[in-house]
């Protein structure tokens, strides 16, 4: 499996410049490091020229220390019975990928999510605006640093009565008269 | 003054037959769709978001959530991802157990979708009879892991829990009960020439479709392409198992319904081969105090056959306690978007509910 997966890593690194690459054994996967302007015809090769025909999955990581985004398209060659995770990096501040729907058309429901919640601009993406979000005028909420708790709290009110922490039983027993039962006063805050 | 030839309407979000919410905007002129538009945004509850806040097993609990009818290929996906990520070797017996309940779940969700497809058609005595057959599943599963439907059983390290007394003759009981159920519903739906008539030719996937939308499970084999990740990318102990993996030519609804038709039986024959052949043994492998538990950086992909086809889970760590990335792919998430605003153009506004079902439309697995 080894040897597969070292054969078709040389064969991708003669064609395009590879930056780093990681070989799964157990897994059957070989990751593969590109700059982002490669993409888009390293995924065309693989799919038209060796096999890897079935998109698994697209995914994005945030990794907000270091700046930057990953980009991961995970392929399966459904002969050789192989994976291949082709993966990018790129900048926080400002990202942009190229789109490539023209490549598999499910792409384009994963770009118009991450678009969506991270960010992050595919040019040439033909969709309507919305996806998921529906009037959204925040920040990208996928991005790990969007403040979910003072967003809530500058956008939406709490019910009056219904603060945060406060005791359900001490308020359910206030709003009925009733006292709490002695059993259940160990739970009490 | 020029009229538009073209009407706008709007099926959804509430459906028959599909489980979630989920609008589907259709230009259709006459009878006929000419454009079609998935939209969603109805149940979207932000579980990717919330596993950032969570350790490792916190997280666990919510993967079920993620498909309401078939919520155990998830938790599977899940632990085995982790398991790859903590390099964790769990029990045979455990193995073999997650088979059990993979297959039990499949074939609860496949009674479901033939409560479904028979709904969308009209067919409503289907939904009475596979519905309740249906609960002698989830009766299994309430005496095996607590839970009827959110079992939270498959879990990083092995399962939950071993069999309780007496729940091998049971499951071997209900799959004989079902097995002779499944000749009623031959009758019933298959045998049924309004059920023929109106699958027949309809929802047609073409084989370059398949590529291009990524599709997988029962609609790619209703479109004569043996593939299984079973059978391809074998996973806990299906390599050794003896099932057939069905294909139909058609791609239309019919051969859908008929791959799965067969499905349903092989998972009853896998079901008898788990109980037949499990081995004894330790059923979980101790995992850290998840309070503590750090899972070293890298990232890691498990994907599983359900019965709507290949879910899998993409879980990406930093080093920490909690997962940097926890990034779900449902069959739906490419089914129900592009390619079923494809399919429907041409077809009839009375077959839209028919062909969602039939390409294995599940809402919550496009918005997590």
């Amino acid at each position: 499996m080894e040897t597969l997966l070292e054969k078709i890593k040389d064969r991708v690194s003669v064609n395009f410049d590879l930056k780093d690459h990681k070989i799964y054994a157990d897994q059957k996967r070989v990751d593969l490091f590109f700059k982002k302007e490669h993409i888009p015809s390293v995924l065309l090769y693989l799919k038209e020229q060796m096999d890897f025909r079935h998109l698994m999955h697209m995914s994005v990581i945030d990794w907000l220390e270091e700046g930057e985004f990953e980009v991961i398209f995970l392929l399966w060659a459904p002969k050789e019975k192989i994976k291949v995770f082709v993966k990018t990096r790129i900048d926080r501040e400002n990202p942009v990928m190229e789109n490539m729907d023209n490549i598999w058309p499910q792409l384009n429901t994963y770009e118009r999510e991450f678009k969506e919640m991270y960010g992050i601009e595919f040019p040439g993406l033909v969709a309507p605006e919305e996806f998921i979000l529906e009037a959204w005028t925040g920040p990208p909420p996928m991005r790990r640093d969007f403040e979910t708790d003072k967003f809530a709290k500058d956008n939406f009110a709490t019910r009056p009565g219904r603060e945060d922490a406060q005791d359900v039983r001490e308020t359910i027993a206030k709003r009925s008269g009733e006292d709490i039962p002695d059993f259940a006063k160990k739970y009490s805050r | 003054m020029e009229r538009e030839k073209a009407t706008t309407l709007y099926i959804g979000p509430q459906h028959p037959g599909i489980t979630g919410n989920m609008m589907v905007r259709l230009k259709v002129e006459g009878d006929t769709i000419v454009g079609a538009r998935t939209e969603v945004g109805y149940l979207h509850r932000a579980f990717e978001k919330l596993v950032e806040r969570r350790n490792w097993v916190q997280s666990f609990t919510m993967m079920c959530r993620f498909c309401v009818p078939e919520p155990d290929p998830v938790e599977e996906s899940y632990a085995r991802a982790v398991e790859m990520l903590d390099k964790i070797e769990i029990p045979e017996r455990a193995k073999w157990i997650r088979v059990l309940v993979l297959e039990l779940a499949r074939m609860s969700s496949l009674l479901l979708w033939h409560a479904g497809q028979g709904h969308s058609l009209g067919l409503y005595t289907m939904g009475q009879w596979s519905v309740g057959d249906r609960n002698y599943i989830l009766d299994l599963f309430e005496e095996l892991t607590g839970a009827r439907i959110y079992h939270m059983f498959i879990w990083p390290g092995g399962v939950r829990r071993d069999f309780p007394e007496g729940f091998e003759d049971k499951v071997l009981r209900t799959m004989d009960y079902l097995e002779k159920r499944l000749e009623d519903y031959d009758n019933l739906l298959f045998e049924n020439s309004i059920f023929q008539k109106r699958t027949q030719g309809v929802g047609y996937v073409s084989p370059e479709k398949i590529i291009e939308h990524g599709v997988v499970g029962p609609v790619l084999r209703g479109s004569g392409i043996k593939s299984d990740i079973r059978i391809d990318d074998p996973y806990e102990v299906y390599d050794k198992l003896d099932f057939v993996v069905p294909t139909q030519p058609g791609g239309d609804i019919w051969a859908r319904a008929l791959v799965r038709r067969v499905e349903i039986r092989q998972s009853i024959s896998i079901i008898r081969q788990v109980i037949e052949n499990i081995p004894k043994g330790e059923v979980y492998t101790k995992v850290p105090n998840p309070q503590k538990w750090k899972i070293p950086r890298g990232d890691a992909y498990a994907r599983t056959e359900s019965v709507r086809g290949e879910v899998g889970m993409f879980v990406a760590s930093d080093g920490g306690r909690k997962p940097r990335r926890v990034h779900f792919r449902g069959a739906a998430y490419v089914h129900a978007v592009t390619l079923l605003e494809d399919v429907l153009i041409g077809q009839n506004i009375a077959d839209v509910s028919a062909i969602m079902n039939s390409l294995g439309t599940c809402p919550p697995e496009i918005e997590r």
